[in-house]
């Protein structure tokens, strides 16, 4: 059972997360503001928070500071307005785990909840967030959890590799719990102009809705293809000479 | 009866004619005729006293002869020496100019026997007898015919001692008098004749002096009120020195000396006068009879009128053309009866009437408002000219409204009261400017718009997630309690009916107003901006207070503009505060407060902040447009110019009172709309 923490200055959108949480099985906690989200936070100690970025007096990036101060493990997500997505990379910028839009899908909240989850598990657990392979004439890069300047090394060594194999093509596979902050974006662009340069299709796949977006927003796909789906991704480049 | 009638009609007649006469006749008969009546009586009297003295003279002399005759001739007499006698009577007749005098002598005895004559024919009988001298008398005077001759025979007795011894007859001739008479008469007559020619010709030189110069002024009046004003200049024509004043020979230039142009200046000043004046031909008094003196006045006045009328025409043509060609609508109106009496060719196309239809329309039918106005404008300010209104509906022909702005003054027309009206089509101005104040509503709602995306997010965000809440308790049949549902169910509509308000009121803000105003309440707009900005401004932990008056009367205005301008000053308290306080976190006092009050029969609106405040030298500024303290890119720097336009388009004020680094208030006042 693990504990939740949702702040919102919206009483009815608390209303609808307890209703969700509840029914997911969570023990939910609510706060209207801020201030007294931390002194829950403080209190009660939950794994994963829940935190409007708008709200009157303390906002959701002052929270989200002060919660990865007392517990930079925490799970933060970050529920941002429609197309405030500056916002939501400053937020990530910040070591926010993920973020949703509101209005609030129930297909992104579980998305955003089973990702927390997983990074959840895997920091128990202690996984490898980047990893891999050569499959033929093509590279396949693998990403879990969050991708920060922290990866920056492991990603640099993973496509120094990659450039030994010289393979015209490279398939990106982000995990679904995969989330990317400014840092890491930068990086990726980094890698993805160095391939454009060396005329390799790069492909990416398995990507959130969410980070799809920020990725558009950023120009990532100016430089790579970002496809949904890992079969159609391969045929796409299959279908591209080499 | 009749005959005095007739009288009374040939006097009357008489006098008519004589004063009909000209002035010439008039000076020439009452000249002669006075010489005339002075002459007859002088010679009437001349006459009684010359002849009457002259026959005594005479008659005199006579007696003299005869006495002396007396004297020398006694002895003769009584020693009878007849020829001595005769000699005696002789000499005496025949000396000197006695000789054209003296008829005849002759000597009586005291029997009355004729002792000696000088009669050179048989001596007339009757003589002897005639004219004796009666006992108490000297002498006797008597006229007698002899020998049809007229005489005057004067008898003269001759005494020895006390007793007569005979009498001495001299016989003076009438005709010679009558002759010394009909010379004194001739003369006398020849001098009053000449003095009457000389007084008929001087009369005549003097009447037709006088009258010419009358006439020639006659003439030149006749001439004036023709209107033939083509007189010679004032250079009179014996001035032969050279004149430096320009008005000397033009006839268009006023002099300040004969057209008295001088203006007004008070005792202690007088304007500086230019050279030429000092020796100024006209001023110069003329040296002449009055005639001539009128002449030069008459002439002064001639140029006077002529200059002026010059002046009026020229100001009338002025005038004309900018009646006729000017391009706003121009109308004269009769005070009484508002009845078009004129329209310009402006006013005809713009109201879209023939002259013909225009001077048969009432101008309340194109400007209902206007009676009103002008007589309640004229009722407040009796001593006011001219008064103008904006924005007034009028009418075109066929009741197609347009607005436009009003001057009327109060003028004269044809010798009676009239008023002058020009009025200047702004519809295309209010179009520009509802259409400017509309982009500025557009920007601000751009401004706006992610506020009110947020604020539609969150009833958006509860109605998605209940919603799908249901779908997914349906989907997996969870177990669903009633209070659960009803909780959903109940939010729901609350946050539809909650979203459903702000779209309204972002419908009504962006509505495009029309331009006639109505009593709305000051409060409304207040809320309004409020509802669409106090979630946001909450965000920005800025506090906003509210302190409106519920029971304040109603002003002329339209919600959304107000709203705008509201939303105007209210962005700028809350830019005002952003920029006192960099940070969110920075502790400080972050208010708005928004006040609505009654002040001296104005309703006011105050919007106060404790924002940054701003120098004197900004707050004069702020209204002008394009000028702001903002950014570049962060605004336009027109929010409060067409704020401004708009608080005056309702007849309002607006105050700043502001303090660096301490706060800002707004004050509008607004007047009472008259129901």
């Amino acid at each position: 059972m693990r504990k939740i923490l949702v702040i919102d200055d919206e009483k009815p959108t608390l209303s609808m997360f307890r209703l969700f949480l509840n029914a997911y099985g969570f023990t939910v906690f609510t706060a209207e503001n801020g201030e007294d989200g931390l002194v829950v936070f403080q209190k009660e100690q939950p794994a994963i928070v829940i935190t409007d970025i708008k709200m009157p007096g303390m906002d959701g990036l002052e929270v989200l500071k002060r919660i990865k101060e007392l517990n930079p493990l925490a799970e933060v997500i970050i529920i941002t307005g429609h197309g405030d997505l500056d916002l939501a990379i400053r937020a990530l910028n910040m070591n926010a785990t993920d973020f949703i839009n509101k209005p609030i899908q129930k297909a992104a909240l579980d998305q955003a909840l089973r990702r927390a989850e997983e990074r959840l598990t895997m920091a128990e657990n202690e996984e490898k967030e980047i990893s891999w392979v050569q499959e033929d004439d093509m590279a396949c890069i693998d990403i879990r959890g969050n991708v920060n300047a922290a990866s920056e090394p492991v990603l640099l060594e993973a496509y120094g590799q990659i450039s030994t194999w010289s393979v015209p093509k490279i398939l990106f596979r982000f995990n679904e719990n995969a989330s990317i902050n400014g840092a890491g974006i930068a990086v990726l662009i980094q890698l993805l102009t160095e391939s454009k340069q060396r005329g390799q299709a790069v492909i990416l796949t398995g990507l959130a809705e969410n980070f799809r977006k920020v990725f558009e927003m950023v120009g990532v796909t100016k430089l790579a293809r970002i496809v949904q789906d890992e079969t159609e991704a391969r045929s796409v480049l299959s279908g591209m000479s080499a | 009866m009749q005959n005095t009638r007739g009288l009374g009609a040939t006097s009357r007649s008489m006098m008519s004619s004589l004063r009909e006469a000209s002035l010439k006749n008039k000076i020439f008969f009452s000249t002669l005729a006075m010489v005339l009546v002075i002459s007859a009586t002088i010679a009437l009297l001349a006459r009684w006293i010359l002849i009457s003295s002259l026959v005594n003279e005479l008659t005199g002399r006579g007696i003299a002869i005869a006495q002396s005759i007396a004297d020398q001739g006694r002895g003769y007499v009584l020693t009878r020496d007849h020829p001595n006698l005769v000699s005696l009577l002789f000499d005496n007749a025949q000396l000197g100019e006695r000789r054209m005098l003296v008829e005849y002598i002759f000597i009586l005895d005291d029997e009355r026997n004729v002792l000696s004559h000088t009669f050179i024919r048989p001596f007339p009988e009757p003589l002897s007898s005639a004219n004796p001298i009666p006992a108490d008398k000297q002498y006797s005077v008597a006229r007698l015919i002899i020998d049809d001759a007229s005489v005057y025979d004067i008898a003269v007795p001759i005494w020895e001692g006390i007793y007569p011894i005979g009498t001495v007859h001299v016989g003076l001739k009438q005709k010679h008098i009558d002759q010394l008479i009909g010379k004194l008469r001739i003369t006398f007559l020849g001098f009053i004749s000449a003095i009457i020619i000389i007084i008929f010709l001087v009369s005549h030189k003097l009447s037709k002096y006088v009258t010419r110069s009358l006439t020639q002024l006659t003439k030149l009046a006749d001439d004036i009120t023709r209107g033939n004003l083509d007189l010679k200049p004032m250079a009179l024509e014996e001035s032969d020195k050279e004149e430096h004043c320009p008005a000397y020979y033009n006839m268009d230039l006023p002099c300040w000396y004969v057209d008295k142009t001088l203006g007004r200046f008070s005792p202690d000043y007088t304007p500086e006068k230019p050279a030429y004046c000092t020796d100024c031909v006209v001023k110069k008094k003329k040296s002449g009879d009055e005639v001539e003196q009128l002449a030069d006045s008459f002439k002064h006045m001639v140029r006077s009128i002529k200059l002026y009328r010059n002046r009026v025409r020229e100001s009338e043509e002025k005038y004309r053309s900018l009646f006729r060609s000017g391009p706003a609508p121009i109308f004269v109106l009769s005070t009484r009866t508002f009845r078009i009496l004129d329209a310009n060719p402006s006013a005809l196309a713009t109201y879209d009437y023939s002259k013909e239809e225009m001077l048969k329309t009432s101008f309340l039918e194109l400007a209902p408002e206007f009676k009103n106005r002008f007589t309640a404008f004229f009722r407040d300010n009796p001593e006011s000219e001219s008064f103008i209104y904006p924005k007034a509906m009028h009418f075109k022909k066929g009741e197609s409204p347009f607005y436009v702005n009003v001057v009327a003054c109060k003028t004269r027309y044809l010798e009676r009261d009239a008023i002058i009206v020009s009025t200047s089509d702004i519809t295309e101005m209010l179009e520009k400017d509802a259409q400017l104040i509309q982009a500025s509503k557009m920007t601000s709602l751009g401004q706006l718009s992610a506020g009110i995306a947020h604020e539609l997010n969150q009833p958006l965000n509860m109605i998605k997630m209940g919603s799908e809440f249901l779908d997914m308790a349906v989907n997996e049949q969870m177990p669903l309690s009633n209070e659960s549902l009803r909780e959903i169910s109940n939010e729901m509509s609350t946050q539809v009916d909650r979203a459903t308000e702000i779209i309204n009121h972002l419908r009504e803000f962006g509505r495009k107003s029309d331009f006639s105003k109505e009593p709305i309440d000051i409060n409304k707009p207040v809320r309004g901006v409020m509802s669409i900005m106090a979630h946001q401004l909450s965000l920005q932990n800025i506090v906003v207070t509210l302190d409106l008056d519920e029971s304040i009367p109603p002003v002329s205005a339209h919600v959304n503009r107000l709203e705008q301008v509201l939303f105007n000053l209210v962005t700028n308290a809350r830019d005002a505060i952003q920029d006192r306080y960099k940070t969110l976190e920075e502790e400080g006092h972050r208010e708005i407060v928004i006040r609505s009050f009654l002040d001296h029969d104005r309703v006011c609106l105050s919007v106060a902040d404790t924002g940054c405040g701003m120098s004197p030298s900004v707050a004069e500024k702020i209204f002008d447009p394009f000028y702001t303290t903002k950014q570049t890119g962060m605004g336009m720097g027109l929010g409060l110019s067409i704020s401004y336009g708009i608080i005056k388009d309702y007849d309002g004020t607006i105050d700043i009172k502001s303090e660096e680094g301490e706060g800002t208030i707004f004050v509008l006042s607004f007047p009472i709309a008259q129901e």
